[in-house]
């Protein structure tokens, strides 16, 4: 029973994580119809510029979450606004947006590798390895925190999205974008908007990622493929679709090593990748955008 | 008759003309290698990419092995000096271009001989263009045993087999149960990475824990995938078997990881290792002094070893400290230096720059060495790979990691059982 209860907690917690990598990723397939392959190196420079904040001006992790949030936003924005709003638009760019943001994400890897050399780095604060009493275990507190965060974003966007003329109106763009011009909404702005969130957020998630795990250059490709995972697996463009996925899937994922050699128990998400991708296209939350 | 004469004046001179390159060519190529003027030497390793740290480590072993071969004018070949022109070019930690970059140096730039990447996965792939091209590889870079039981001539390694790391270590803790400091039977939690050498560590474990009958009943086998991002569902298999000895495999990141959770998670096991990880600077940068504390470790060679083998070791340390601005040296560009050390010699002693002639030196070659034991050969029965014994540390408090083992070089006594497990 102590068994059940200590892969219990850790499923919840793994959850928290792949739920906060993810939904950067689904808001801007929600909106824009783009999938963003610059997240991974964005959680990747999110992570970096985490360690460089804590490393060179002693700031914690949690208190440069605004910090990462803007950069990351800014980043995005700008993003959006030079090169990726000049890609065609539909089915058409589709191949055109993969080979465009794949390249961003070369460069972002190749210039950390400039700035920081391949060394793996790793962020370490005082409670880097502190842990709460729980329920009989311990839980650790980096992993709560996580967990808190990935509670606070989906409630965030929820706000934002149903309770503001911001969030309709990337509702609106994001079910008919060619109504939204008719009636004075400017769906560049919106897309800018959108864009920089999606970004912001995987930055975020890199910096939680940081606090966690140790990183180099080349994180960033892990995440995204379970990000992918989540956001395919919760319905593309759903956000509470992504949390619940993020759930179904460290639950799988965790509890599998009951039956499975510990190794294959990654290899169960892309398994049910391909199950939900047969017999449910749209997720399993149906094609709702941003519902 | 008479139209005949100009036709056998032709071919006479065409024989005698065909005769002459006959023997020129000939010429060129049996004493050929004396008249070289230089020795081309070839190598890719990752400079970029997710091996570009540990590349660069060994880079710097090749370039303070070949500026010493040339400090003298070069090596010494059939009675004169020939100076070395090492080319050596970025492989970006991928298979595919580490296989590219070997076929150009080797059919492109003609090198005469090759130094091989690091990392198992990129030397077994480097390999076969080696072998299938007839050109020696001496590599210091993969020691998965699987490289070297393809039965390939051409390949030398000085990586001694991952499963002495695990056997190593069983050794040493062998030696603390029958001080009587662990108890018996001890229980082992073995975790290893799913990859050659996390299949060999465990096999190295495996084997000697079946030596001993019943003295180590490992009762967690349980691999993981690199680059795992939670280790809590396996963590807590190891903490309900009950294990007094933690073994593990990982690379430096999953270490990372792993032992954060394991701390978190409140474990503790009167031995714990993570085969050659935790004395690194990055480790105790990442988890904080305190949590490494007592982690025992495996690795192919180090700066210790100046301070108790002395000789060639000694050397290497003050020279590498004088190259490289009092750095210290780790065990990375120990191998680098010494890969690159062991071909120049086999070049010399071949007398000549053949390849033939310096492969068969290197498989007969037994020379003194800065690595463990002092002596460096390429055992046929282990497919050319070196086979020599890892030496043993520890983290003790003060930020100290002294070899502990073996005895022969220990620079102090290994603490067992872990006393963090008494508070």
């Amino acid at each position: 029973m102590a068994r059940l209860l200590d892969l219990a907690i850790s499923a919840i917690l793994l959850a928290g994580l792949y739920a906060t990598m993810a939904y950067g990723l689904g808001l801007i397939y929600g909106v824009l119809r783009v999938v963003n392959l610059a997240h991974g190196g964005v959680i990747m420079a999110g992570a970096y510029l985490g360690w460089w904040l804590h490393d060179r001006l002693g700031l914690d992790p949690y208190l440069s979450i605004p910090i990462v949030v803007v950069v990351a936003f800014a980043f995005g924005a700008v993003l959006y606004r030079v090169l990726v709003r000049h890609l065609p638009r539909g089915a058409a760019g589709g191949p055109a947006s993969l080979l465009l943001l794949f390249g961003v994400w070369l460069v972002l890897r190749n210039g950390a590798y400039l700035l920081f050399t391949g060394n793996d780095h790793a962020l370490r604060t005082s409670y880097s390895t502190r842990a709460l009493p729980f329920l009989g275990t311990w839980v650790s507190v980096n992993r709560v925190a996580v967990l808190a965060i990935a509670l606070v974003v989906p409630a965030a966007l929820h706000v934002l999205l149903r309770r503001t003329y911001l969030g309709k109106a990337i509702r609106a763009v994001a079910q008919n974008a060619d109504s939204c011009t008719l009636v004075g909404v400017d769906v560049e702005r919106i897309y800018t908007v959108t864009f920089g969130i999606g970004t912001a957020l995987a930055g975020l998630a890199g910096l939680l990622s940081a606090t966690l795990f140790a990183f180099n250059p080349a994180f960033g490709a892990g995440e995204l493929l379970k990000s992918f995972v989540v956001v395919v697996l919760g319905g593309l463009g759903s956000i509470v679709g992504t949390a619940v996925a993020a759930l179904i899937l460290a639950v799988i994922e965790v509890f599998a090593i009951l039956v499975l050699p510990s190794y294959l128990t990654a290899a169960v998400g892309f398994v049910m990748l391909v199950v939900v991708l047969v017999v449910r296209p749209g997720g399993l939350f149906g094609e709702r955008v941003l519902g | 008759m008479k139209d005949r004469a100009p036709w056998r004046r032709r071919s006479f001179g065409t024989v005698a003309l065909a005769a002459i390159l006959a023997l020129a060519a000939c010429k060129s190529r049996g004493p050929g290698a004396e008249s070289k003027t230089e020795i081309k030497i070839g190598a890719t390793l990752p400079l970029t990419g997710s091996e570009a740290r540990i590349g660069g480590f060994y880079k710097e072993g090749y370039d303070l092995a070949v500026e010493q071969a040339n400090a003298g004018g070069g090596l010494e070949v059939g009675g004169k000096r020939l100076p070395v022109r090492f080319t050596l070019l970025d492989d970006t930690s991928t298979q595919a271009t580490a296989v590219s970059l070997a076929d150009r140096l080797v059919n492109g730039d003609k090198v005469d001989f090759l130094l091989g990447t690091y990392a198992s996965h990129l030397v077994e792939a480097q390999s076969t263009v080696a072998e299938q091209n007839k050109v020696p590889y001496v590599n210091g870079g993969g020691g998965a045993t699987q490289i070297y039981r393809r039965g390939y001539k051409y390949l030398f390694g000085l990586l001694a087999p991952v499963e002495l790391l695990g056997s190593t270590l069983m050794q040493w803790i062998d030696g603390e149960q029958q001080a009587g400091r662990l108890p018996k039977p001890s229980r082992i939690a073995l975790v290893w990475e799913n990859t050659a050498h996390g299949k060999d560590f465990r096999r190295g474990v495996q084997e000697f824990a079946q030596q001993r009958q019943g003295a180590y009943p490992i009762v967690v086998d349980e691999s993981f995938e690199l680059d795992g991002k939670d280790f809590g569902a396996l963590l807590g298999k190891v903490k309900a078997s009950g294990a007094d000895l933690f073994l593990a495999d990982a690379h430096l990141p999953d270490y990372i990881t792993m032992q954060r959770q394991y701390v978190s998670a409140g474990l503790c096991h009167k031995v714990v290792s993570y085969g050659a990880r935790g004395s690194e600077k990055g480790a105790i940068d990442a988890l904080g002094p305190d949590n490494v504390l007592y982690i025992l470790s495996a690795v192919w060679w180090s700066p210790q070893l100046a301070e108790r083998q002395g000789g060639l070791a000694k050397d290497f340390v003050e020279v590498f400290k004088a190259k490289y601005g009092g750095r210290t040296p780790e065990w990375y560009q120990a191998l680098g230096y010494e890969t690159a050390r062991a071909l120049f010699t086999a070049i010399q002693q071949a007398g000549k720059v053949d390849r033939e002639a310096v492969r068969a030196k290197l498989a007969e070659m037994k020379i003194p060495s800065l690595l463990p034991g002092g002596q460096l050969s390429f055992a046929a029965d282990h497919g050319q790979q070196a086979y020599y014994p890892f030496v043993v540390q520890q983290n003790l408090p003060g930020g100290r990691s002294p070899l502990v083992f073996p005895k022969e070089v220990a620079l102090a006594e290994g603490v067992a059982p872990n006393p963090r497990c008494a508070k």
